[in-house]
């Protein structure tokens, strides 16, 4: 029995290609760094806090600004925004100290965990965001 | 040996059974002992510690006093609006308290700024609506910063203080102390923790009893 799960682990393992396990590996990293520096505020679900902390979960703000999703974590944000029609006004932090892989993965799990379907960025798009953050600050 | 399992499965029951959520809860800090007279007698009481008077000014604008707590339990806890660490997760579990308590007048919630100069009462007031808070029973306090943060280590057993090295730049415990309705503080809980907060919320159901 043993032998025959190895064997199907194996097919399933060979069925990826180099970039997709490449992609896991970034997703699983961004849970990480997600977990560390976002979801105390925004929640391990992404479901925010009351009217205090707005939702990434099926955000509409998120799905209309993913392109800025690298900058708004590396600068922070301040100001009113409106969520799903609600508004938010709780400036939000900057993260310090994220390296250039921990920005692009956490931006790649947000991207795909939360938005009602998953937002496709491609690496050299999200390669070109993150060194626009990085050189901005 | 197999006819004593049966006999010691049920005597094991019988003695879960016979366990109980009950319990007294603890009185916090040092107490004092002191003979007064009783009946022409001379007994021995005992004085408890308890939280001092204070005076703070809640998210309205109105005064907050020891006055204002009497005859209820409440829980105390310390935040800061601008705070990326605890303070969300605190407030989360403290929403679960409140909906559970929500109408009970006599429970309060106290939740203390420890940095007033930027958690103005006009900030305690969005902060306070937008966590659902009718701001009558989970109020949000602030005052003379001095007075929070001796509150905090004389009254309350807790940590709250600037610092620079902190994300924030404060820090402060995650506490939510329980405080009875003679002022005397019964438990400490990580607010941070759901576990935590659920037995917090059962000691809450036996301090109402108590005073039932």
């Amino acid at each position: 029995m043993n032998k025959v799960y190895c064997l199907f682990l194996l097919v399933l393992l060979g069925s990826c290609s180099d970039s997709e396990l490449i992609g896991m590996k970034q997703i699983s990293h961004g849970a990480q760094v997600y977990k560390t520096h976002c979801a105390n505020c925004h929640q391990d679900d992404g479901s925010g806090l009351a009217q205090l902390i707005p939702p990434l979960k099926h955000s509409d703000y998120l799905k209309n600004h993913s392109n800025e999703l690298a900058c708004l974590i590396q600068n922070g944000m301040k100001g009113k925004i409106t969520v799903n029609g609600s508004d938010y006004q709780l400036a939000m932090p900057a993260v310090n100290g994220l390296t250039k892989d921990e920005l692009a993965d956490v931006c790649l799990y947000v991207l795909q965990k939360f938005p009602e379907t998953p937002i496709q960025l491609s690496e050299a798009e999200l390669h070109s965001q993150v060194d626009t953050c990085f050189k901005a600050k | 040996m197999k006819k004593l399992i049966p006999i010691l499965f049920i005597s094991f029951v019988g003695l879960l059974s016979s366990c109980s959520d009950e319990h007294n809860l603890p009185i916090y800090g040092n107490r004092e002992t002191k003979e007064v007279m009783v009946d022409g007698k001379t007994v021995v009481d005992t004085i408890y510690a308890t939280v001092p008077d204070f005076t703070f000014v809640n998210q309205d604008s109105f005064v907050v006093t020891q006055e204002t707590v009497k005859g209820k339990i409440y829980i105390a806890d310390f935040f800061f609006a601008s705070c990326p660490t605890i303070c969300p997760i605190m407030k989360k579990q403290m929403i679960r308290v409140y909906e559970k308590y929500k109408g009970n007048s006599n429970v309060l919630l106290l939740s203390h700024t420890i940095d007033p100069e930027h958690d103005t009462i006009a900030l305690l007031k969005d902060y306070a609506t937008r966590l659902g808070s009718d701001g009558k029973q989970w109020m949000f306090l602030t005052g003379d910063r001095e007075a929070i943060y001796d509150m905090a280590a004389q009254g309350y057993y807790a940590t709250a203080m600037p610092d620079s090295t902190e994300p924030g730049g404060y820090v402060h415990s995650g506490g939510f102390i329980l405080v009875d309705t003679q002022r005397r503080v019964r438990g400490i809980y990580n607010g941070t923790s759901e576990d935590e907060v659920t037995h917090l919320m059962k000691d809450m159901d036996i301090l109402l009893k108590e005073n039932e």
